[in-house]
């Protein structure tokens, strides 16, 4: 191999770098923040006990669940506008898209760790005389959220993964500006290097950090008494 | 809403749809079981003695799943050539990327399923002077095959979904021909609501088919 790799052009432009970094992590601390919304309005329905409102939660988790991301956000970007007569730039519509495909997995997170409750639990605190919100608030959630948290995580390290979907509607995420960066220097290899270690770097760090977090939380619960 | 649906351009060109079926169900049948072959590979690397062999395949690991997958379709299209002098036709560049992507995630369902088995199996079978090789298909692989069927059915299923990105480069898949026809007949609702739909249809019944097996090995597990 008699390649002469020449990373210069990459270090020159690496402001354009640096804001598809913080387009990228804007766009998915948004996009979870509006999921967990969405995904706890979802899990609600879908525990409230009433046919015709869990049932088309249910449909809606399953529609956005076994739909490939990249629909969502062609959806979102060229569909969505035709039927609300309102049109999206492309950052608005990748959110919506990121949002409401992972609220679809959140919701079952979520409804998930309360069901994982025993019973036994929400009878134990009515017993002791207190109101179902209050069991809920104060025996069953603490429970609950510790094991939700795991599953949370790896669905929010997805949906930071699909992010880089956002640059097909030339939203200035890392790979956007990638490949804008490309098209100046004419070093894909470089560029698309650099990004992929950049990506790896950031989630592989971030994933440390979570695996040490659940680690805690899973001591400290048992300390608690389980 | 004064918007009237008009599905006439998704019925008069629905073979357009068809064969982008046709590509997408070609690259999930070559990349899942290239995937899964490689996958065993990777998992029986990471049990090596050698930690050398140990390092490298916990790297490939990390490194396909820690990086966004669109990338690594980028990277083997654009970047690959450059570095092997191979140009690579964008569908083998998809078959590359869909493949390597998967198998990381595959390994890890074989890593996981093989040390679901207690030593004893081993050391049972290798004192019956079995050869490592045989083990392997005759012991350990029969017993934990069926443990793992629900993780690779979900496995199939990404996989399904992220074949819609080899249409950024191309490739005329499924969601290649439905932004195609849009971008010719003025009628994205109609098109993208269709090729969302057919993409349903055709997940669907896998992701049914996942959580009645777990259900299922969860009753006998009791």
């Amino acid at each position: 191999m008699n390649y002469e790799w020449d990373f210069s052009g990459v270090w020159a432009h690496r402001d354009m770098l640096l804001a598809g970094f913080v387009g990228t992590m804007k766009i998915a601390a948004v996009a979870i923040a509006l999921g967990v919304v969405f995904g706890v309005v979802l899990a609600a329905l879908r525990l409230s006990g009433r046919a015709w409102l869990a049932r088309p939660a249910l449909w809606i988790i399953e529609f956005y669940r076994n739909t490939p991301p990249l629909v969502h956000f062609f959806w979102a970007f060229y569909a969505l506008p035709v039927l609300i007569g309102v049109s999206l730039d492309p950052y608005a519509a990748a959110v919506i898209a990121l949002s409401t495909q992972s609220g679809a997995f959140f919701a079952e997170v979520f409804r998930g760790g309360l069901v994982s409750i025993e019973r036994g639990q929400w009878e134990a605190a009515r017993a002791v005389g207190m109101r179902s919100h209050q069991a809920l608030r104060r025996v069953v959630l603490p429970q609950a959220l510790a094991r939700m948290l795991p599953p949370f995580i790896e669905r929010s390290f997805e949906l930071i993964k699909t992010t880089a979907l956002a640059s097909t509607l030339a939203y200035s995420d890392l790979l956007y500006q990638a490949m804008q960066l490309n098209s100046i220097t004419f070093r894909p290899l470089e560029v698309y290097t650099v990004v992929a270690a950049i990506f790896f770097l950031a989630l592989f760090s971030l994933s440390l950090v979570a695996r040490v977090a659940e680690h805690r939380l899973a001591i400290s619960t048992r300390a608690a008494g389980h | 809403m004064d918007f009237t649906w008009d599905f006439s351009a998704v019925l008069q060109h629905w073979p357009v749809l068809l064969k982008g079926v046709g590509v997408t169900a070609g690259l999930w049948a070559v990349a899942f079981p290239s995937a899964m072959a490689i996958g065993l590979l990777i998992a029986l690397g990471a049990r090596s003695k050698s930690r050398l062999v140990g390092a490298a395949t916990r790297g490939y690991m990390e490194l396909f799943r820690n990086i966004p997958i669109l990338i690594q379709l980028v990277w083997f299209f654009y970047a690959f050539p450059i570095l092997t002098g191979w140009q690579l036709t964008p569908y083998v560049a998809a078959l590359l990327a869909l493949s390597l992507n998967a198998s990381a995630y595959c390994s890890e369902i074989f890593r996981g399923g093989i040390a679901s088995l207690p030593a004893g199996q081993w050391e049972g079978a290798r004192a019956l002077g079995m050869r490592r090789v045989q083990v392997l298909r005759r012991v350990v692989l029969p017993q934990v095959l069926k443990r793992m069927l629900p993780a690779f059915t979900n496995r199939g299923i990404e996989l399904a979904k992220n074949t819609s990105i080899a249409s950024v480069i191309a490739v005329h898949e499924l969601m290649y021909q439905g932004r195609a026809l849009s971008a010719a007949y003025y009628r994205p609702l109609e098109i993208l609501t269709a090729v969302a739909v057919v993409y349903f249809v055709l997940i669907y019944p896998g992701a049914y088919a996942a959580s009645r097996l777990e259900k299922r090995l969860a009753l006998r597990s009791h």
